[in-house]
């Protein structure tokens, strides 16, 4: 029964890790990969330093993820609670809401982009409209724009799944507890802060730990809104990646920075994998 | 309402409910007692600017079907003329429904891979506690960015013949969602009574009679709910996509709409046309199985 799965993460998880990682000690082309040994030479800027690119763009990408991560959870815990309260027309907020985490990122990015063009962009049009700017803004191809567009695209997309899933999370605090807080007197507020927020703690921590991760994974919303500009002023691991190994057909570098990249999301996770089950253990 | 009140209203909804559909008064959220009225009416009022920050892009992407190419530049949300020129213009220049139907292909087949990959194992790991190695290192598999795999796989396609062909596709989205069907498919199985299976068991009933005699006919739901999420993940993958199916003949949507948006001579009309033909049929998907969906969704993440 397990031989599937088995086989499937041999050949997606064992190999592709063991693989880079011999790649990053080599010289290697897309055309010919392994063409000779060449030991720590693609990690030589670890000790060397000159490195503008990689570093930063790891950087980023954790203060991305970590940003996006933390907005999300916090919209989407505060729209769980809205949701929580509305009734009839929750099930038509929920269908909607539905849609952004449907779309394809790709198709996400083209609609942002059309929405934050600067000739023609419904943002500019109206922004000029109302006289709050006098000429058009280039909001993909200049800074702080161009990250701040790359983070509401993404909240655009995953807030609602934040949403859904932190409503499922408060559902399950069992209503007595609330009721009986309610009869002792205990406002509102007292009742998220004490009740609720340490009784789905665990939960909401595995749903920002999931944001967490899928957004170091972000790569289309950048490859369409921004590829990387202005300059490598949005460029994120992932991306840089990609750059490094079919922009400039360097393999072996990609791969020993495919190597960093992997260990640096591990040692971000990781903790907070730790503080999850900590939690967890005290709560049963 | 004082909270008293609603509480003691409540145990009469309670006991009552199935005779007279008496309705609780929820106590989360902004009904809860104390809210003033206003607090209420601008808690709704956020509530609808948020749904219409949801709506918006697709709203627009709708208005700029309808605009020629000076009407785009003008920046209004509506138009005076619309026009359906952009509707056929954008089917002519790209085989859109030639990309979308690859696309559907190849995420229905690996939906269908993923589950025949995902479901035996799962049962084996969470019921069986056989193998359960192969559980967590499909939860850390998870962790690991894509990128880490892209050019291994490239370089293995390769020597396999793999790219731009549709078993090659099929067969990596179809391993690719394992691990996150695994996760999901847990939550659904953790809820099946053991003791259906141990009563099985008892009877004389093989392991794997169990599971496909037992197990799978309850388990239908949530095979529904984490194949059509496969199916979704699938349809919208974007960067093996771009490396291993280039070529025309294989080519998905995602990838035809990014060499399509790069285009110099594409309006925004068209462009809103590929992308709106592109997203309906994960639309009416979502919108037709919306409850077995959110019910995959949460099953994975909050147990």
């Amino acid at each position: 029964m397990l031989l599937p799965l088995i086989a499937g993460l041999l050949v997606f998880a064992v190999y592709p890790s063991i693989y880079v990682l011999a790649l990053s000690f080599t010289k290697s082309t897309l055309g010919q990969p392994f063409k000779s040994w060449i030991g720590w030479g693609n990690y030589r800027w670890l000790t060397i330093g000159g490195d503008d690119i990689f570093a930063p763009s790891l950087l980023r990408a954790a203060l991305f993820s970590l940003g996006v991560a933390l907005v999300e959870l916090w919209l989407g815990l505060w729209l769980a609670s809205l949701l929580a309260s509305l009734k009839r027309s929750g099930r038509l907020a929920r269908s909607i809401m539905l849609l952004p985490l449907m779309t394809p990122p790709v198709l996400v990015g083209v609609a942002w982009k059309l929405l934050l063009a600067p000739g023609g962009g419904l943002v500019n049009g109206k922004l000029l409209a109302w006289g709050l700017i006098d000429a058009p803004v280039s909001f993909l191809g200049a800074q702080p724009w161009a990250m701040l567009s790359i983070m509401v695209a993404d909240a655009w997309q995953w807030t609602p799944f934040v949403a859904i899933l932190a409503y499922a999370a408060l559902r399950q605090v069992p209503d007595d507890i609330v009721e009986a807080a309610l009869l002792d007197g205990a406002s509102d507020s007292v009742i998220f802060w004490r009740i609720l927020l340490p009784l789905t703690a665990p939960l909401l921590l595995t749903i920002f730990i999931l944001r967490l991760i899928m957004a170091f994974k972000t790569f289309d919303l950048l490859y369409i809104l921004t590829f990387g500009g202005p300059g490598a002023s949005t460029n994120m691991a992932g991306f840089t990646i990609w750059r490094t190994a079919l922009r400039d057909f360097d393999v072996g570098t990609a791969a020993a920075q495919t190597v960093l990249f992997a260990i640096f999301v591990s040692v971000v996770v990781l903790p907070l994998l730790w503080l999850h089950r900590s939690l967890e253990e005290r709560a049963s | 309402m004082t909270p008293t009140a609603i509480a003691d209203w409540n145990r009469y909804a309670d006991k009552h409910r199935k005779l007279w559909r008496v309705v609780r008064v929820p106590l989360t959220g902004a009904a809860a007692a104390g809210w003033p009225i206003a607090m209420r009416i601008l808690s709704l009022l956020a509530f609808g600017l948020y749904l219409g920050f949801f709506l918006l892009p697709i709203a627009f992407l709708v208005a700029l079907t309808f605009k020629t190419r000076d009407e785009v530049l003008l920046g209004r949300f509506l138009t005076g003329k619309p026009t359906l020129e952009n509707w056929w213009k954008a089917f002519e220049f790209i085989d859109l429904t030639g990309f979308i139907g690859h696309s559907l292909l190849i995420a229905a087949a690996s939906a269908i891979l993923t589950l025949i990959v995902a479901t035996p194992a799962t049962y084996a790991v969470t019921r069986l506690r056989h193998g359960e190695f192969a559980g967590s290192l499909a939860l850390s598999s998870y962790i690991a960015p894509p990128i880490v795999a892209l050019l291994p796989l490239f370089f293995l396609m390769r020597v396999f013949g793999l790219l731009n062909s549709f078993a090659g596709m099929i067969l990596v989205y179809g391993f690719m969602n394992a691990p996150v069907a695994y996760w999901l498919l847990r939550g659904f199985i953790e809820k099946i009574p053991a003791a259906l299976d141990e009563a099985a068991w008892i009877d004389g009933s093989g392991f794997f009679n169990t599971f496909r005699k037992i197990t799978l006919p309850l388990l239908a739901p949530g095979m529904v709910a984490t194949g059509l999420i496969s199916l979704i993940l699938s349809y919208n993958e974007f960067l093996f996509a771009s490396l291993f199916a280039q070529d025309e003949a294989v080519r998905g949507l995602t990838v035809a709409i990014s060499l399509f948006q790069g285009d110099r001579f594409v309006n925004f009309g068209q462009m809103a046309v590929a992308s709106l033909a592109g997203i309906l049929p994960i639309y009416l998907i979502a919108l037709l199985f919306q409850n077995r969906l959110v019910g995959g969704l949460t099953a994975g993440g909050v147990k």
